[in-house]
């Protein structure tokens, strides 16, 4: 892959996936907001749940059936903004790919931001539930077990950092990895396995050329 | 796949020229794919070890506090340590987990450790790699601190959005050259012809 192109065009393509970025958040967040309510509804009977948007950024949690035991009204918070500004890092990325035609990059962007929705209303939904589980006092112990706790919290801790920041290099890997082994296509096309097909061309060079 | 016609060749995924069908994902991918998740989630899952936080995360942050509260020092910030704080007359910060880099890291060494390449390869970049990560983490405690202080209306954003993703970006990079420089070297065919 020619590297410094590659990384000349993310860096300028960073640019306009931002100002799209700064562009849709407010509206991005209102639907993850609105997505993540759902989730955590599929999890109750009947629904007690419910976001209400307290700025750009951040969203109160309420349950109607804690409205009186907590003196703000609300049983936390959540910052929606946080869990999709990778969204940037993600487009630059895509879109910086040398040697591949637009359209076939927006495509693969378009995939990536998919599975990126998902996730990102997987993560607040296992937000959530974590507060719930575990940062609830009494009723958090009266209403989860050892084993949701820990399911809803190790679930919280590995979407919250670790797959949130990795989740970009994880979809361009699945579209783009195989730039970066050449051996792939090159023993795809010959049949032979790397290795050898390394040790050939080795020879190769050796030898006196046409 | 369409091959050369003067030379009857495969097309090389380096040539400019070359624009490939989309395909099913590779074995080797997969493999990586796989490997880089399951690392990703062990990384994780032992940083987050009550044992493996006291013996090592907290101790780290402390001498990343340490190391930082020093660098302004240097740059003329009236600054004094208060175990993991760094407090000045304007601002004070408090270094918790989440600004060690070692969020970073952790994605960085997965992604080294499941790729397909030598283990010399992937030592050398491990060590280059992480000390990168630090030095950039480093410049963003230290730019955080001074935006507190001078700027203090773009903390929050800074703090949650700009310097994390600098600081993952950066990472996911440094991997990136990292793979496609040392990692996966040219086959010497197309070296040769490049010169």
């Amino acid at each position: 892959m020619p590297l410094l192109r590659f990384l000349r065009n993310t860096l300028l393509w960073a640019i306009p996936a931002t100002l799209l970025w700064l562009a849709i958040t407010p509206t991005y967040n209102r639907f993850l907001a609105r997505a993540a309510e759902n989730a955590v509804q599929l999890t109750e009977s009947p629904n007690h749940t419910t976001l209400k948007r307290y700025d750009q950024h951040n969203f109160l949690i309420y349950r109607d059936d804690l409205q009186g035991q907590t003196s703000t009204g609300h049983v936390s918070s959540v910052r929606v903004t946080s869990y999709h500004f990778m969204l940037i890092f993600t487009a630059a990325i895509f879109l910086g790919v040398p040697d591949t035609p637009l359209r076939r990059r927006l495509e693969s962007l378009g995939w990536a931001a998919l599975v990126s929705a998902f996730f990102h209303i997987g993560a607040l939904l296992f937000r959530i539930k974590f507060i719930y589980a575990t940062q609830l006092g009494s009723w958090s112990a009266e209403h989860y077990g050892a084993f949701g706790q820990n399911f809803w919290g190790l679930g919280r801790h590995l979407l919250d950092l670790p797959f949130r920041f990795a989740l970009p290099l994880l979809l361009w890997s699945c579209f783009y990895l195989d730039r970066l082994l050449p051996d792939l296509v090159r023993s795809e096309a010959t049949g032979a396995l790397p290795r050898t097909k390394r040790r050939l061309a080795k020879d190769s060079t050796n030898s006196p050329r046409d | 796949m369409p091959r050369n016609p003067r030379t009857n060749e495969p097309p090389d995924p380096r040539d400019p020229g070359t624009v490939r069908a989309r395909k099913p994902l590779d074995r080797r991918q997969v493999v990586f794919l796989v490997a880089f998740v399951v690392l990703l989630g062990g990384g994780f899952t032992l940083l987050s070890l009550n044992a493996v936080d006291r013996v090592f995360v907290v101790p780290f942050t402390a001498l990343v506090a340490k190391v930082s509260g020093w660098l302004l020092d240097v740059i003329g910030q009236d600054v004094t340590m208060r175990g993991t704080q760094i407090v000045s007359p304007r601002f004070a910060v408090d270094i918790k987990n989440g600004c060690n880099g070692l969020e970073t890291v952790v994605v960085f060494a997965s992604a080294v450790l499941a790729f397909p390449a030598a283990w010399r390869t992937k030592l050398f970049g491990l060590v280059g790699g992480i000390a990168a990560i630090q030095v950039i983490n480093l410049v963003r405690v230290v730019a955080l601190f001074l935006t507190g202080a001078y700027f203090p209306s773009f903390f929050d954003s800074s703090h949650t959005v700009v310097w994390q993703s600098i600081v993952v970006a950066c990472g996911v990079l440094l991997f990136l050259v990292w793979a496609s420089r040392w990692a996966a070297p040219r086959p010497p065919q197309h070296a040769e012809a490049q010169t």
